[in-house]
């Protein structure tokens, strides 16, 4: 009798379990930041305002090889008919975001979202010539230029061609981290492709046409010779680090790392940013709510906390250095002048709405990235 | 005489499950990717691993040989020191340092050359401060030199330690009669010593051979990407492109590398023993 009783009670414990602590899981792609940027910050948020939640933030590693394990978890589980999938929330770059568009993967959950229609980039409906409309929420906008040394560069070169001039007059102060060692490398070399290899409102928005890289053979041969006279650094890290270091004088960085970095101490104070034209790409990071979770209510209301004006000020532009993912009039009074323009400074908004540039959508970007393996780095 | 047990084949059973499940099923995919197109048998894949990473394989091997010889050469050096020198204090430091570098991760060694072995790392630094080195001279040594540098570094404790241990357990009578003939110690290690230990220092150098081939973080880190190793090709063919079937050629081509090194170890083998 006693043992029934307690064997009774100790099943009902276990059933009302999951309806006391509710576990929201939350996967991102990127580098160890957008961990650290749920787990510290919008995890413990979001934890606040909805006690007996969970907020458990997991990496999948950085670049668009993070997201690709995203996909294919989430594709794995749907070909096996998983009842529900293990990931509540995913944070995914734009690549991976059309591909799991485009195979059912996701919910379109935007347009019942308090913040949907804060929401105004042409990237939040176009993920580089995918639709995405409805299913993405933008969580940040990063952006590539170049960094320089002003005390070794008086007047940086704005724009590509006088980019290649400097370089070939100065014969290895110019590093760039190639296609291999991270993005800002690739948008290097995609915007020297656009810049030089022709029709770059084709290469952005489409209609994809396989021919079209045959354009590009000049451009690619001119940037094996730009080539020789650069430095090819390990990684964006890799630059900072040689920048820093004064073992090159300018290359291109990921903005928002270049101001951490500096906030950090880990590069000089003086060192400065130049969007060259005609231009340079950036790219969002998209908060996505995978079909078939277990959590869909949970899991809008913490894209809603983490793209609401508050938390896109604080969060996004004053601690971590990216520009909004939402249109930035909505974080006007939200910010104090200083941060709003400690992140303006060297690359106005003009600029930046001018100069910064999508990547190319997705086939000519796979085939920018093995044209190169193919002309310039074998 | 002997029957197959069946309570034998029970026991390496969980083994067998392992090595079938874990090993040779990936390997067979793998090796299947690599060879199929469309469900249908083909070489394209290889012909485009060979298309745009021609010069990378040529590196990799190039990166992977010279530091395999290295290991050898410091490695023969240090075992040797430490089994005939006279020297107390120097055997005792060295036998207290060499193994370091085991117990570090190359993923630790590649992030701690990649400051000590850079333009203006901590090594040029102080060659400059002790005035060895004008600031002119300073070169960056972040590329194949710095692998075959990280690679070496990790990869001599390992060779060592084996190489010392059965250099201490040959025959010591053979070296004294060495030094009563008046032989001097290096001539003993390369004549009377090497030969004895030469199947040691082999497995360890196919060993090290086969780990060099396989490591992601170092070429990675060190050095930047043009050329660079297969494991960084392999990797970056996954993340950029999702395209496990180029990558699973150059995976093949990895292990027909590391199968030559096999073959020349076999080869040793099978001759020591039709000898003997």
């Amino acid at each position: 009798m006693h043992k029934s009783v307690m064997a009774l009670s100790f099943t009902a414990a276990l059933l009302a379990l999951p309806a006391q602590a509710q576990t929201l899981n939350v996967a991102t792609a990127g580098d160890q930041n957008m961990v650290d940027y749920i787990k510290d910050y919008l995890g413990p948020m979001f934890e606040k305002s909805h006690p007996g939640v969970k907020v458990v933030a997991v990496g999948t590693g950085p670049g668009d090889g993070g997201s690709q394990k995203i996909y294919e978890k989430l594709d794995a589980q749907k070909k096996a008919g998983a009842a529900a999938v293990d990931f509540d929330v995913v944070v995914i770059h734009q690549k991976a975001a059309g591909t799991m568009v485009q195979e059912g993967l996701l919910n379109k959950y935007r347009d019942k979202l308090s913040t949907g229609k804060l929401v105004t980039r042409d990237t939040a409906t176009n993920s580089l010539g995918a639709d995405v409309s409805g299913y993405v929420m933008p969580m940040f906008h990063s952006q590539t230029a170049i960094a320089y040394n002003p005390d070794l560069v008086k007047t940086p070169p704005s724009s590509y061609v006088e980019l290649r001039d400097w370089a070939a007059k100065n014969p290895k102060q110019f590093g760039y981290n190639g296609i291999k060692g991270g993005m800002s490398g690739v948008a290097f070399v995609t915007g020297w492709v656009t810049a030089f290899g022709g029709d770059a409102a084709k290469l952005e928005a489409g209609p994809y046409d396989a021919a079209t890289k045959a354009a590009w053979d000049k451009s690619l041969a001119d940037l094996k010779d730009f080539n020789k006279n650069v430095i090819i650094t390990p990684g964006n890290a890799g630059t900072l680090d040689m920048l820093n270091r004064g073992e090159i004088a300018m290359g291109p960085v990921w903005v928002d790392m270049f101001y951490t970095w500096k906030a950090d101490g880990k590069l000089p104070p003086n060192m400065r940013l130049k969007l060259i034209s005609p231009g340079m790409p950036g790219q969002p990071m998209y908060y996505a709510i995978p079909n078939k979770t277990a959590q869909e209510k949970l899991a809008a209301e913490f894209v809603a906390l983490a793209t609401s004006p508050d938390v896109q000020a604080e969060g996004i532009v004053k601690r971590f250095n990216w520009y909004p993912g939402i249109d930035a009039k909505n974080l006007e009074g939200k910010l104090d002048k200083a941060a709003w323009q400690a992140l303006f400074t060297d690359i106005s908004p003009e600029d930046l709405s001018a100069k910064g540039k999508p990547f190319p959508i997705g086939p000519y970007f796979n085939d920018i990235l093995e044209s190169y393996e193919k002309k310039v780095a074998n | 005489m002997s029957r197959p047990s069946l309570l034998g084949f029970l026991l390496i059973a969980p083994a067998l499950l392992m090595i079938g499940v874990l090993f040779l099923y990936p390997l067979g995919f793998s090796l299947g990717a690599a060879f199929t197109a469309g469900g249908q048998p083909s070489l394209t894949h290889f012909e485009k691993a060979f298309e745009l990473y021609s010069t990378d394989i040529l590196f990799t091997i190039f990166v992977v040989v010279v530091s395999t010889l290295l290991t050898a050469l410091f490695s023969v050096l240090i075992a040797g020191v430490l089994t005939l020198s006279e020297t107390p204090w120097l055997v005792a430091g060295l036998r207290a340092l060499y193994r370091w570098p085991l117990f570090i991760p190359f993923i630790v060694a590649a992030q701690c050359m990649r400051t000590f072995l850079a333009k203006n790392g901590l090594m040029n630094n102080t060659l400059v401060a002790t005035g060895v080195l004008e600031p002119l001279q300073a070169t960056s040594f972040l590329d194949w030199r710095g692998i075959i540098i990280t690679f070496v570094w990790k990869q001599v404790p390992f060779v060592t330690l084996m190489l010392a241990g059965a250099m201490a357990s040959i025959d010591r009578a053979t070296i004294e009669a060495g030094r009563n003939l008046g032989a001097s110690r290096p001539r003993i290690l390369v004549e009377l010593v090497l030969p004895q230990v030469a199947q040691t220092l082999l497995v360890g150098l196919v060993l090290s051979f086969v780990t060099m081939l396989s490591v992601l973080s170092v070429p990675m880190m060190v050095a930047g990407s043009q050329p660079t190793m297969l494991t960084v090709d392999m990797a970056f063919r996954i993340n950029s492109y999702g395209d496990y079937a180029t990558a699973n050629a150059l995976g093949v081509i990895s292990y027909a590398l590391s199968a030559a090194a096999a073959w020349i170890y076999l080869r040793h083998n099978v001759k020591r023993e039709v000898q003997a």
